[in-house]
């Protein structure tokens, strides 16, 4: 029913195109909700995963706004499978998206291409939940780790973009701002900022911290320096003497160079 | 910084501090699950499983925003996760905490949970392996049914 009516507004739009244009620029989330609107039934599966039909149907969107008099229901029924694939033992899917297929995309597909993987997963996630609690089997449950796997490469691909900008653009590194400091016991680490409320000589909390090493810990660190020597010295040792039996087992053999 | 970069649920989110601009989120790392009610719920109420971290200003708009679903109160409860079962090894498993969102809607709309299991009678491929276990069975049960000629009365007795 949604369909055939999608389909007469699509139509009326077509008839209508002539006579009064309305071109509006749709934001990107309203953009896919239409997409998901107006496309029928049978296309959905493979719209999903791996779709180049995205932008045919965009440039449908842009050119006629779609006028709903009715609540589009299909708005809490987007958390479930089509009705035809309800009771099937085996839904199929195609591939994940590769990080090499996503580096070819836009920024704005890879942001609607969110979405589209947020709501494919939210729908396996309900559907894995209702199995559990009827006692059935979820139908192909490796669904789920393909939609994860894609939406962890999309991340990449996003993080690495953000990365060459802002290395481009102020020549920063890191996105979060942090310094090595040295802990309580000796050992220098990289320390990440945190946002504060105050400045850090009236956070008494942060104070506590304390990014120095007392004096009374030199003997420990002594120690510690010694087992690492002691362990270190012994490693050598060892190689050296098996370097040196197989030296005596097999004479013509290049010793390794280290 | 202008944009807000949340990329996991476990980030911490910016300090905010009056006269802020609003926080906004570009692609949320939130799923939510639809789930069946325990309990008989109202009509209009759908019942959720969100990350801990959302709360009803969140969960609004995501489901405004995202699902065009209009949304008229939205309220969240804890459910803590048992801590008392034990494994094999007698060591305490806990089951994870998860925070529950009674989403109503707006406009008098209703939303009732479908059956996703219905039963369907499975046809096999003709000159399967299936096909043939399933005829095979189908014989072995017609086998051990009893004598209808006997009218029901059991087989122990002679005769």
């Amino acid at each position: 029913m949604a369909a055939t009516s999608a389909g007469r507004v699509l139509t009326l739009c077509r008839q209508f195109q002539n006579a009064c244009r309305i071109s509006t620029t749709l934001s990107a989330q309203q953009s896919t909700v239409t997409l998901t609107k107006g496309r029928s039934y049978p296309h959905r599966l493979p719209s999903t995963l791996l779709s180049s039909s995205w932008s045919c149907n965009l440039d449908l969107a842009v050119q006629c706004r779609p006028l709903h008099t009715t609540i589009s229901r299909r708005g809490l029924e987007e958390f479930f499978d089509i009705p035809e694939n309800w009771g099937e033992a085996t839904v199929k899917s195609g591939a994940p998206w590769t990080a090499k297929q996503l580096r070819t995309k836009s920024n704005e597909d890879l942001h609607k291409l969110w979405y589209v993987l947020l709501k494919e997963k939210n729908m396996l996630l309900t559907i894995e939940q209702e199995s559990k609690r009827q006692g059935q089997q979820m139908p192909s449950p490796e669904r789920l780790k393909k939609i994860d796997r894609s939406i962890r490469r999309l991340d990449t691909v996003v993080k690495e973009r953000e990365n060459a900008l802002r290395l481009l653009q102020t020549g920063q590194e890191r996105a979060r701002p942090g310094d090595w400091r040295k802990d309580v016991f000796g050992r220098i680490y990289w320390y990440r900022f945190r946002e504060h409320a105050l400045p850090w000589y009236m956070n008494r909390r942060y104070k506590r911290k304390r990014f120095y090493t007392p004096a009374f810990v030199a003997p420990h660190l002594r120690l510690r320096l010694e087992k690492y020597l002691r362990a270190k010295t012994r490693k050598q040792k060892k190689e050296s003497e098996n370097q040196a039996v197989l030296k005596e087992k097999f004479p013509q053999m290049q010793a390794k160079s280290q | 910084m202008a944009v807000t970069i949340i990329y996991s649920t476990s980030q911490k989110y910016p300090l905010y501090q009056m006269g802020n601009p609003q926080l906004r989120i570009f692609r949320p790392p939130f799923f939510l699950t639809l789930v069946r009610p325990g309990k008989e719920q109202p009509p209009d109420v759908v019942q959720f499983r969100i990350p801990m971290v959302m709360t009803k200003f969140d969960v609004r708009n995501y489901v405004e925003k995202i699902y065009n679903v209009p949304v008229g109160a939205v309220r969240t409860r804890i459910q803590y996760g048992t801590n008392k079962k034990r494994n094999h090894l007698n060591q305490k498993v806990k089951r994870p905490d998860y925070k529950v969102a009674y989403v109503q809607l707006a406009q008098q709309q209703t939303f009732e949970f479908p059956d996703i299991f219905p039963k369907k009678d499975v046809k096999s491929a003709e000159g399967s392996v299936e096909e043939m276990q399933e005829k095979f069975m189908e014989d072995e049960e017609q086998r051990q049914k009893p004598d209808p000629r006997r009218g029901g009365v059991t087989e122990w007795f002679g005769l």
